[in-house]
């Protein structure tokens, strides 16, 4: 998927920095701020919407809210374009 | 030219790709001796990356105590693999089926049972059933091969592959943090970085093909790249896969399509059914909805227990059901899960030193013929084909790393690999990466240029190939997250550009492979493998006939 609008929404003051969120990522939207010992959403537009940062996001920081009308399925009938 | 830290490596045996095929080689080849230098490179984090760790969970089950491996190999090469299949390597996929099981388990995989201690077996089609396993799968098997010494290295992107004297020489990548470029020397190499989907399907995106390019930019050979077009029904609205829902289209007139293509149960989804909704949708009879209350409902998996997945599951189907509603209106997605790197029986490529395993080389090892990579249609064989060559290719790649020293690097093949690895990052100007995969997305997307063919339309794909082609070398990079989409993109114009060609090739259908203007299984003259390499710069295409004489289950000639 490219050109996608999820959004990912954190809230960074229960953060403990365990960094399964970043570990999870399997495309590269979730960096890590070594200095905060926090995460950075630096590439949402890449994000797959697999929610798997939320789900092991013990402390419930993190938010996935996917936008599917943002996701193409390519096929050549106007109602799929 | 900026500069860039540099490292150099070296390993008894590199695996590239830390998902469940280089995981479970990397186990295998301790096992077998180890005292091996093992080194995964991961361009992620290796036990969170691949497709085992991300959805479905579930393995190909056969119970030997009502069926042989040899009635499966026949019921498979007449129905699936439709002659293309290497039967003597299916025979011992199957045969080893129970042994991987528990080899699963021995490494820290939880596999749901039954309250009596037997696995809880679902059914999936006359020969076939499937079992549940959790989706830390992965995760517990990095911990099993930490345990036994094998090394680490995450968020490290292998770009090209090294050669000396025409034998695997290691590696060249960098990190996509801060650009650390790195060279591995090593004996053994094993590729094990997944399929070709080309950024479609949610989920499946982790295979993006960048080791089947860098093993084709090597030299090595590809096999069967025109089975790189699977596709599945979803949902429209929130792109929900519904596995097996092709046994309940009805079109709008309120007619069970699903007869016009299937008189009696399959083991899965078929170009057939994808062929049937295009055709329905071009005479004005959609949009195709699925009616499954005939099955009962959604899910077909609630009676395993994986409690690691469980909250995953319930968030997807929360979204997706607020998203759907009663609404039950599908179409096709395209996947693809091209897995073209041509092995042997030791998953050796036909460079000596380079193995090829899981879903990089599941059509190139010929294992399951005319048919996609894991599903395959047969759900479950993904993770197993991957412990499967991972275990196959463990014996030839510890032997050859026990036995051969590590080979010279050839300095200015990596300065040339540096070169054009970080070439998009020194571009002034130039398109983006999206840029170019937008037009192979066009390409590939449309079921009716990539699954149900015709020369009229491949040639229009090709023409969307050939546009990004012409992009991609003019591809401008900002930063190293965009540098790997750069070498992604290529990755996808090459494989696609092996995919049409091939599809333009095989004058005929068969199996998962469907043409529209040659609706014919044409045995006489297409038992043959397609093979592509590099040729200098050119793709060559030839063929290779295949040996059915020696084995067992024959075609109609």
């Amino acid at each position: 998927m490219i050109d996608t609008k999820h959004r990912i929404v954190f809230n960074s003051e229960n953060c403990v920095g365990c960094q399964l969120c970043y570990k999870a990522c399997f495309v590269d939207v979730i960096r890590w701020d070594e200095e905060k010992k926090q995460p950075i959403f630096k590439y949402v537009e890449d994000c797959e919407h697999c929610f798997w940062c939320e789900v092991l996001c013990k402390k419930n920081c993190i938010k996935v809210i996917p936008d599917f009308e943002s996701e193409r399925l390519l096929q050549t009938f106007d109602r799929y374009l | 030219m900026d500069t860039y830290e540099r490292e150099n490596l070296s390993a008894d045996v590199l695996i590239i790709g830390g998902g469940i095929a280089g995981l479970a080689a990397a186990i295998s080849v301790k096992e077998i001796n180890p005292d091996l230098d093992i080194l995964i490179v991961e361009k992620q984090t290796a036990g969170y990356s691949g497709k085992a760790c991300r959805g479905g969970g579930v393995l190909q089950y056969f119970d030997f105590q009502k069926i042989k491996p040899e009635q499966f190999v026949e019921y498979h090469v007449h129905n699936i693999g439709c002659y293309l299949g290497d039967q003597d390597l299916l025979f011992k996929y199957v045969s080893m089926n129970n042994h991987m099981l528990d080899k699963l388990v021995e490494w820290g995989a939880k596999l749901p049972k039954r309250a009596d201690g037997s696995y809880a077996v679902i059914p999936t089609g006359p020969m076939t059933a499937m079992i549940g396993v959790d989706l830390d799968i992965t995760i517990k098997l990095r911990r099993t091969a930490e345990k036994m010494g094998v090394r680490f290295l995450d968020k490290v992107a292998v770009s090209d592959l090294l050669t000396t004297d025409n034998r695997i020489a290691g590696a060249t990548g960098y990190s996509i943090l801060d650009g650390t470029f790195y060279t591995f020397n090593a004996k053994s190499v094993i590729l094990a970085t997944g399929s070709q989907n080309y950024r479609i399907g949610p989920m499946w995106g982790s295979g993006r093909g960048d080791g089947i390019a860098a093993a084709y930019r090597a030299g090595a050979k590809m096999r069967n790249p025109e089975f790189g077009n699977f596709a599945q029904l979803v949902r429209v609205k929130s792109h929900r896969e519904v596995v097996f829902g092709e046994n309940y289209m009805y079109n709008k007139l309120g007619e069970h399509i699903t007869k016009n293509f299937r008189s009696g149960p399959e083991p899965d989804i078929s170009s057939t059914a994808i062929a049937e909704w295009f055709m329905q949708m071009s005479m004005a009879k959609g949009p195709i909805v699925l009616k499954l209350e005939e099955r009962g409902g959604n899910s077909i998996y609630t009676i395993w227990d994986r409690p690691y997945m469980a909250p995953f599951w319930e968030l997807n189907n929360q979204w997706a059901d607020k998203a759907d509603g009663d609404d039950w209106e599908v179409c096709p997605l395209f996947i693809g899960e091209q897995s073209p790197v041509k092995v042997g029986h030791d998953m050796q490529t036909t460079i000596p030193g380079l193995y090829a395993i899981g879903d990089t080389s599941y059509c190139g090892s010929a294992l399951a013929g005319a048919v996609p990579a894991p599903p395959g249609r047969n759900r479950g064989s993904g993770i197993l084909n991957a412990v499967f060559s991972g275990m196959m290719c463990a014996q030839s790649a510890a032997d050859n790393a026990s036995n051969t020293s590590l080979p010279p690097v050839d300095k200015n093949q990596v300065e040339e690999c540096f070169t054009s690895a970080f070439a998009p990052l020194w571009r002034d100007s130039g398109c983006g990466a999206k840029d170019v995969i937008r037009y192979i997305q066009k390409a590939v997307g449309p079921m009716e240029r990539s699954v149900y063919m015709s020369d009229h339309r491949i040639a229009t794909a090709m023409k969307y190939v050939e546009k990004a082609k012409e992009l991609s070398v003019s591809m401008k990079a900002n930063d190293f997250h965009d540098l790997l989409a750069c070498h992604e993109a290529n990755a996808m114009v090459l494989s696609a550009e092996m995919q049409f060609r091939a599809a333009e090739m095989r004058t005929e259908s068969r199996g998962w492979f469907l043409r529209e203007d040659y609706p014919e299984m044409d045995n006489k003259n297409w038992l043959k493998w397609i093979i592509v390499r590099k040729d200098g710069d050119t793709m060559k295409l030839g063929t290779e006939d295949v040996p059915y004489e020696k084995w067992p289950v024959k075609p109609q000639i």
